[in-house]
């Protein structure tokens, strides 16, 4: 079942007539017709949840947008994709960029909202011109402008391309820094849908969210509803990297078993099942997963939390027996620490502090007292940041020492690596 | 009103407080490092963690406002984890250099390391080290040991208005310090310092001075300036070595401009010593012993007629014990009226008039200033005049205040929302008297766009500064003022927004005090009116003033005309009371050495007319005593000595001759009450002759903030802060005149000349060219007088 990657294998894809050609603006209007309570009704029904990582319900969202507010309101969509391992926000701007813009008006028109931001990762440069031209599009079409679709009502939409920095792709980092401040997150409360950009409310979407979207209103919430599993509604873009026959995006029905998404849809793990040593499931702040875990798992965001690591943005890393998870984890640490904003403290110290042990026990350097205290600075990092980046960085350190503690215990004692 | 439990207690609390706010109205302490209770909320220290039941995780008491039935717990096992966590993570980068820092002994990093943290490391990987900066003469840094608590960027931002603070960099490599390295350009930086709360911002004055725990404290208030920010006197071993800000709400909250902070070192600078008196033989003086000086002095005083003796007094560091005791000597002891402190105003028109307290000082409080929606400045620096007033302003400004400024110059100002109108020099009145005709319907231009600011405003006022009370027509322009305030009907019971600001540490109390001709202590009428400072030094020119008494006030430096003031001195028997040598003490027959602030109790009224002690911290130094005491005992040598023996009895009667001036009245740690006065006189008559407009270029003077009083001319650090010997021109003129910056013009007037270094600065108007005041042979002050306001000068450029 394809739901956002439904046309993206069509020639020219990305152009409006593609686009329309295979049914495209068709929810937008239909939205129209239901009224703005009862697309925000569908978005509910259909269960679907944000796709950049948190896996908060959209439709919620969507309604704690306060309503007669005198203050303009506004849409953030967050395409800044800095999640290592991920990369399916990229096909979806560069292969169907109408869908993600059909799917912003739609949100617009229920939410009450007049201009819109997408707010791209800096590195996208060729997808950034690729976007705009298809809302250059748009606004030639008058789906966008001043009188869209001639209903006298207004949504305009911009394009913000970031610097680079992880952080801005946290909400409030990324609000930040569309208003030209340093990236920085903000404190929560006050929540976005309250103060948000220019101290408006605003929405904040992922792509892959927003693009969904039409497919909802189009067929009904309670379709989507039905596919994946409970509360892991809908399907999920996969983005597979690492150690399978067949890196790439798969967009499945959430609720698929691990195993067959890498056996059956990714070719399978380099040199066989049995050569798995461990899955990354949802981008590099998820802790990972051991081989007999993911033999059994299912994607869904329920039995994820059970495993102790989350879906997150879906990207899979499948990591064999060939590597290192000291080293592994050194380098996602050096990354950790190279993107803490610096703003709070047990971030700022903590992210520096789990680099540099990392860095000393892949070098062979480390004590056994290392091992515990990694694991203690982890604990004063995790949920005491302003946000989530600390315990991203806590994640890969945590997951790793609780599946492969005897690699770090090895590293320790023989100054080298298990794998060789 | 939310009810919730802290620690088991509970308390009713404002919607919006933050838990932080509520646990101390319960006097439980939450340690915290980036929380700063009169700066914006950042909450990243991550150290005031607190478990709030039914949330998952700790939460920061200083940002989450409180709610409903939530029960918090300050001190839980979940709370204390977390404080060691964070305090490690604090630690570990720090250089734990505490044996070397300043801030050693009070720094919050070390204490709550004490109370939370670990005694030993865990932490053997490479420490953080940070560049640090250069930024002027007040900051010293010591990046290393930043804690990156934010409090000053938010301080820099919120308060001084200078945003020169901010963080570059990322993660642990972030840095906070100036984007530019470059002297902090605020007149509030010291503040930087006092709340930073570990030693990376430390007072470069004080750098390695003292040990905190070594200095002994005494609550101050401070003289430089007409708001009175209370302050607290850091001192050892007899020397005044650092001024801290003591938090007050109502006046500086908890800050303090730089020349208040760092005066201090002027405090112990060119000292009288000892009595002296003019030997017989030649010009030298001669140590004597005070018996002998008072001697001398009363033989002076009676060796003439009463009415041929005039007293000045200082009003910047002179308290109000001396000032009444001085008074009460020249007109009860000796005999005459012929008293003043005003030596820089030209109009003393007023005088004539039974004007009122309220008509002289401020009607809007400080805390109520905060609260106006359209501000009006005549003839006001508010920013370099009273720092903290400013604060005020700026914070009404930030409220959404709009801002106009009629003034000779443009202002270098941090106020938002600020409309200037640059008129030319003595032209003011001309301005005020269209704003109020405006009022009426009829008027354009800048008159209509003022007269709309005061009628579109709920809560307007006018603040009158130094320019305005200098000004050759300044009682037109306070009446001005008064009759626009009357005419939007801002001059009631509920809000009265006419303000006279008059920025001299102590003026209100020489006023108070009938340090005027023209009233006695408590605005008491006269039947015989003396002569204003300016005719004193007429007289005394012209041989009618005999004998001067100089409390403090030095003519040579004080006196607008200086040339009259050395035809004066030159001619009369000068006694000289105060605590500085100074121009007019060389000249003196007898120099009788007073006290400086911080060594003697005074009390100090401030702009708003709220009356405060400043308590004594140090002794004086040798034989200095306090200088109502060497009138006390001067007085001795009368047939009516003053009737007063100790500071209690003195204070007594100073509260007979004006309740305000009564302390018994107020309980502990009470302050007296602002702008306890009323009312102020409306109706006076206003004729406004217009002014021809003059070609040729004008000399404005202006004083300058961190060079207006005894103690801030002798101080280095005040220095190093004052641009001393610059001229002011506007760089279209200068390039006319082929003047360039730095270099070195000739400014004559008459016969009149000084040569100073050009500033070339688009603020000042073609047409003027403005300096400070300035001090000795070569400043502009010599060319200046009581008559005109703004003399035309010539300029030529020097060579070199």
């Amino acid at each position: 079942m394809k739901i956002v990657y439904q046309n993206i294998h069509l020639p020219n894809s990305h152009t409006l007539a593609v686009y329309e050609a295979n049914g495209g603006y068709q929810a937008v209007l239909k939205a129209f017709e239901l009224g703005s309570d009862e697309v925000i009704e569908e978005v509910k029904r259909s269960g679907i949840r944000g796709r950049g990582g948190a896996g908060f319900p959209a439709g919620l969202k969507w309604s704690f947008i306060p309503k007669n507010d005198p203050r303009p309101k506004y849409l953030t969509c967050n395409a800044d994709e800095g999640e290592p391992g991920t990369c399916k926000d990229r096909d979806i701007i560069r292969y169907d960029p109408h869908r993600l813009i059909e799917g912003m008006i739609i949100c617009g028109y229920a939410v009450g909202i007049q201009q819109g931001y997408i707010y791209i990762r800096g590195e996208f440069y060729r997808e950034t011109e690729r976007l705009q031209a298809a809302i250059d599009e748009a606004y030639a079409k008058g789906y966008l402008g001043e009188n869209i679709f001639g209903r006298g009502s207004r949504f305009h939409l911009a394009i913000h391309r970031g610097g680079g920095a992880y952080v801005c792709g946290e909400e409030t980092g990324l609000i930040e820094s569309i208003e030209g401040k340093k990236g920085q997150p903000r404190l929560k409360p006050p929540f976005p849908a309250n103060i948000g950009l220019y101290g408006c409310p605003t929405v904040i979407n992922n792509v892959e969210t927003l693009a969904s979207v039409p497919t909802i209103i189009e067929r009904g919430g309670a379709w989507y509803g039905a596919l994946g599993v409970a509360k892991s509604s809908g399907t999920k873009v996969f983005s597979v990297s690492g150690h399978v026959n067949k890196p790439g995006n798969y967009e499945v029905e959430l609720g698929i078993p691990l195993k067959t998404l890498l056996e059956e849809h990714a070719g399978g793990v380099r040199g066989g099942w049995s050569n798995l040593k461990g899955v990354i499931p949802g981008g590099s702040s998820s802790p990972i997963l051991p081989a007999e875990i993911c033999a059994t798992i299912t994607m869904d965001y329920d039995s994820m939390a059970k495993a102790g690591t989350m879906l997150g943005s879906g990207a899979v890393i499948v990591i064999d027996k060939s590597v290192c998870i000291v080293r592994a984890v050194a380098r996602l640490s050096r990354f950790y620490r190279h993107e803490s904003c610096g703003q709070c403290t047990p971030c700022r110290e903590g992210t520096g502090w789990l680099s540099q042990i990392m860095t000393r026990m892949e070098a062979g350097q480390g004590t056994h007292e290392d091992i515990d205290l990694l694991l203690e600075i982890c604990a004063n990092i995790g949920g005491k940041t302003i946000c989530a980046l600390g315990d991203a960085a806590a994640g890969p350190v945590l997951g790793a020492i609780r599946a492969f503690r005897e690699e770090f215990i090895y590293h320790v004692e023989h100054g080298r690596c298990m794998a060789g | 009103m939310p009810t919730l439990i802290i620690d088991g207690k509970e308390i009713d609390v404002k919607p919006g407080t933050s838990i932080m706010e509520a646990a101390r109205l319960l006097n439980i302490a939450i340690p915290h490092f980036c929380y700063h209770p009169k700066l914006p909320i950042a909450g990243n220290c991550r150290m005031c963690l607190v478990e709030v039941e039914k949330m998952p995780k700790p939460v920061i008491s200083c940002a989450m406002p409180v709610s409903e039935g939530m029960v918090v717990k300050t001190d839980s096992d979940m709370v204390r984890t977390a404080r060691k966590g964070v305090l490690e993570f604090l630690l570990i980068n720090h250089p734990l250099d505490c044996p070397v820092c300043d801030q050693g002994g009070e720094c919050t990093l070390q204490d709550l390391a004490m109370k939370y943290g670990p005694d030993r490391s865990r932490f053997h990987d490479h420490k953080r080290q940070a560049l640090n900066y250069d930024l002027g003469p007040l900051i010293e840094t010591e990046m290393n040991r930043c804690i990156h608590c934010t409090r000053c960027i938010r301080f820099s931002e919120d308060v001084s208005g200078v945003e020169q603070m901010g963080a570059v960099y990322r993660g642990d490599h972030m840095q906070v310090g100036p984007f530019v390295e470059q002297p902090l350009e605020s007149e509030l930086t010291g503040n930087l310092a006092e709340i930073c709360p570990v030693g990376a911002l430390n007072l470069k004055p004080f750098h390695f001075q003292a040990r905190g725990w070594e200095l002994k404290h005494a609550d101050g208030v401070c003289p430089h300036c007409s708001v009175g920010c209370h302050t607290r006197l850091d001192h050892q071993d007899g020397r005044i070595l650092r001024v801290m800000a003591r938090s007050w709400n109502e006046g500086n909250e908890a800050w303090l401009c730089d020349k208040g902070r760092f005066a201090n070192d002027g405090l112990t600078e060119e000292r009288l010593l000892t009595p002296m008196v003019r030997s017989s033989r030649g010009n030298g003086f001669k140590k004597a012993s005070w018996p002998e000086a008072l001697d001398q002095a009363a033989a002076i005083l009676k060796s003439v007629r009463p009415e041929e003796v005039a007293g000045l007094a200082g009003d910047s560091i002179q308290g109000g014990e001396e000032l009444f005791a001085f008074q009460d000597l020249l007109r009860n002891v000796v005999g005459t009226n012929h008293l003043d402190h005003r030596l820089r105003q030209r109009d003393f028109s007023g005088d004539a008039l039974p004007l009122t307290r309220a008509d002289l000082l401020m009607n809007t409080s400080l805390v109520n200033l905060a609260g106006a929606d359209g501000i009006l400045l005549v003839g006001f620096d508010p920013r370099f005049e009273t720092p903290l007033l400013n604060f005020r302003l700026r914070r009404a400004s930030q409220a959404g205040a709009r801002v106009m400024a009629i003034h000779p110059r443009k202002l270098t100002s941090n106020l938002l929302n600020l409309t200037e109108i640059v008129v030319g020099a003595g032209h003011e009145v001309e301005l005020l008297n269209q704003v109020l005709r405006a009022l009426d319907g009829e008027g354009s231009g800048d008159a209509a766009a003022v007269a709309e600011l005061l009628k579109g405003a709920k809560k307007p006022v006018i603040l009158l500064g130094e320019h305005a009370i200098g000004h050759p027509e300044a009682e037109l322009l306070r009446r001005l003022s008064v009759a626009l305030l009357d005419k939007v009907g801002a001059i009631g019971a509920h809000w009265n927004g006419f303000n006279r600001v008059a920025s001299r540490g102590n003026a209100a109390s020489a006023q108070d005090m009938g340090v005027v001709p023209h009233r006695g202590p408590g605005y008491a009428r006269l039947d015989w009116v003396g002569m204003n400072g300016a005719e004193i030094l007429e007289a005394a020119a012209a041989g009618r003033i005999k004998v001067l008494f100089l409390l403090g006030a030095d003519p040579l430096e004080d006196a607008l005309d200086r040339d009259l003031a050395r035809r004066a001195m030159e001619k009369v028997r000068v006694i000289h009371l105060g605590a500085y040598a100074c121009d007019a003490s060389q000249r003196a027959e007898v120099v009788l050495p007073g006290l400086a602030p911080g060594e003697k109790s005074m009390t100090l009224t401030n702009c708003e007319g709220r009356v405060q002690q400043s308590s004594r911290a140090v002794n004086g130094p040798l034989e200095a005593k306090e200088d109502w005491r060497v009138l006390r005992a001067l007085s001795d040598r009368f047939s009516a000595p003053l009737g007063y023996n100790d500071l209690e009895a003195l204070r007594k009667r100073m509260a007979a001759s004006d309740h305000r001036y009564d302390f018994s009245r107020l309980g502990p740690g009470e302050t007296a009450q602002a702008c306890d006065h009323s009312p102020v006189t409306k109706g006076l008559p206003v004729s406004v002759a217009i002014h021809a407009a003059e070609d040729g270029i004008h000399l404005l003077l202006e004083s300058c903030l961190y060079r207006d009083d005894p103690v801030t001319w002798r101080s280095r650090v005040m220095g190093k802060l004052a641009r001393d010997g610059r001229l002011r021109i506007h760089p279209d003129d200068a390039t006319g005149l082929a003047i360039v910056q730095d270099g070195l013009v000739r400014v004559l007037q008459g016969e009149k000349r000084v040569e100073l270094r050009a500033d070339l600065d688009s603020r000042i108007p073609r047409g003027v060219v403005s300096g400070d005041f300035g001090r000795g042979e070569n400043a502009l002050r010599q060319l200046c007088d009581y008559s005109g306001g703004y003399p035309r000068v010539s300029l030529v450029a020097l060579p070199g």
